[in-house]
């Protein structure tokens, strides 16, 4: 018989292996409506119109509907956090919607700047099965709607930067090692040079809180959507293994130094009573790290991935129950990470649970 | 610094002149300037205005281009932008626009996907119809590719596969 220890050291390698240093893989698609101005220029009965039209071809598929317009501020946040919606649909806009599957995996926003954006999400480097998955959900939309199509540019879109195949394929990326080897830059500046746009987890103009980074195609006109995706798989495996060695250098040459750095961010994470989401990931991504260069084996790296996303305001203020504002979010993040962690309870918390 | 010629009032002038690459310079007075026949109210030179007025010299001499930017108000007539509007948002209104402006747009959208011609998925509820144009849209590309670099025997491989394809799927 193998001992327990061991089926989840494997299991632990098998995660690690596969989600160490691309996290997830990501497929959109941009299509408008033959006939109809652009979400931008229509007005409100014709948003509406082709809102009706597009939940109405995606109801078999994609049976989780919001009209985006009538939920929470809190409902949005939480869909925005989790790479459902833009930032643009997280302002409410009137006549917008995102249509889902059941398990979040495949997803269609309606006039965010083109009429239907679809999108397919898939765990660690999976870009080819995420195309297939969105090519498949349009083809199912596109038996119930007709696409402004040109047989010279493609799919016909509100910006010029999407024309063509419509397709932004991106991977979402941990790259402590080449931030911490200060090798970040001169990847950022070669992958554009090739033309690929390198952003921060949060999508446009943000910083790359806690060394997480997208990296997506920015041509999209004249190259087939099998080109786009196989040659950024190429890229994107050249960068995890610069990731890799990166990190190997880091155990290597500065060992004392990422296991200080790894042991303080776990200190903070453990101990402290109020925590900004900034913080947390920051701190998170580091305990990630250390993970990763076996210098930290009681955490299974997934908890951490599961917290990443937790510790931001809307999942936060979901799992709490209730609004919370800021000053309160970072206490509920503090005793939230410390409890999942493993940290120290305090005296209410402890008071809570014998009551 | 008191002036060269009567050494007798303060130099207000100070002329610096090149004569056959030689540089002299002289300080005078008003006076004795005016008595020299200089110009001592003469405006200085200032380059903008020269400038201006090349320019307008220039329009007057050379003939108006015939491809003179059209009327910025023009709308589209899919849902009524104008090229002002979309030029300086950087979005279109409609697919027509993509049309409409088509002069202003095609050069937008090479300069920013260094290509002008589609290469991937076609709407399936209108393939037939639709591929064959993207594809023989493809191919006559190429084809201006081989004339442009005298690949002859290729552009005439490249002309039959087109009246091929032609032949295949008439137009609907």
């Amino acid at each position: 018989m193998i001992p327990r220890a061991n089926v989840l050291d494997t299991a632990e390698a098998a995660y690690q292996s596969a989600f160490g240093v691309t996290l997830s893989s990501r497929v959109r698609l941009a299509r408008n409506l033959r006939g109809l101005p652009f979400p931008d220029r229509a007005s409100a009965p014709v948003r509406a119109e082709v809102r009706r039209l597009v939940m109405e071809a995606a109801r078999d598929v994609l049976p989780c509907q919001d009209a985006l317009s009538s939920s929470t501020l809190l409902a949005r946040q939480q869909l925005f956090e989790s790479h459902l919606i833009s930032r643009n649909l997280l302002a409410g806009s009137p006549e917008t919607a995102v249509c889902r599957n059941l398990t979040s995996t495949q997803a269609v926003m309606v006039n965010e700047e083109d009429h239907v954006r679809i999108q397919a999400l898939r765990p660690g480097l999976a870009l080819q099965e995420a195309w297939a998955d969105a090519d498949a959900l349009d083809d199912v939309l596109e038996r119930h709607l007709d696409y402004a199509f040109s047989p010279v540019l493609g799919y016909l879109t509100s910006c010029p930067t999407n024309v063509g195949t419509g397709m932004r394929a991106s991977v979402l990326m941990h790259l402590p090692g080449l931030v911490l080897m200060s090798e970040m830059e001169p990847i950022i500046n070669g992958l554009n040079k090739i033309g690929l746009a390198v952003r921060g987890r949060w999508g446009e103009g943000t910083a790359a809180i806690g060394h997480m980074f997208q990296i997506s195609n920015q041509l999209t006109l004249g190259v087939p959507e099998e080109r786009i995706v196989a040659d950024l798989t190429e890229i994107v495996k050249e960068v995890a293994e610069h990731e890799r060695n990166a990190r190997e250098r880091l155990k290597k040459e500065r060992r004392l130094q990422m296991a200080d750095l790894t042991a303080r961010a776990e200190g903070l994470l453990k101990a402290a009573r109020l925590m900004t989401a900034r913080e947390a990931l920051e701190r998170l991504s580091e305990l990630r790290l250390g993970i990763a260069l076996g210098l930290k084996r009681r955490i299974p790296m997934a908890t951490v991935d599961r917290l990443l996303l937790e510790v931001q305001p809307a999942h936060l203020q979901a799992w709490a129950g209730r609004a919370l504002d800021g000053a309160a979010r970072d206490k509920v993040r503090a005793d939230r990470l410390r409890a999942e962690l493993g940290g120290r309870r305090t005296k209410r918390m402890a008071k809570r649970t014998t009551t | 610094m008191l002036c060269e010629n009567c050494q007798q009032k303060e130099a207000t002038l100070h002329l610096t002149q090149v004569v056959n690459g030689e540089v002299t310079k002289c300080h005078l007075c008003e006076s004795c300037a005016i008595s020299k026949g200089i110009d001592v109210h003469a405006t200085p030179l200032d380059l903008g205005d020269m400038l201006k007025n090349l320019k307008e010299k220039l329009a007057q001499v050379q003939p108006k281009p015939s491809d003179a930017p059209p009327d910025s108000s023009a709308a589209c007539p899919g849902c009524g932008a104008t090229r002002a509007e979309i030029l300086k948002k950087g979005r279109l209104g409609c697919h027509q626009c993509y049309d409409v402006f088509s002069a202003e747009i095609l050069p937008v959208v090479i300069s920013l996907q260094h290509n002008d011609q589609h290469a991937g998925k076609v709407p399936r509820r209108a393939s037939a119809h639709l591929k064959t144009s993207v594809e023989s849209a493809r191919l006559r590309r190429e084809l201006d590719k081989a004339i442009a670099s005298e690949n002859y025997e290729q552009a005439a491989a490249l002309r039959d596969q087109i009246r091929a394809l032609q032949m295949e799927a008439p137009s609907p």
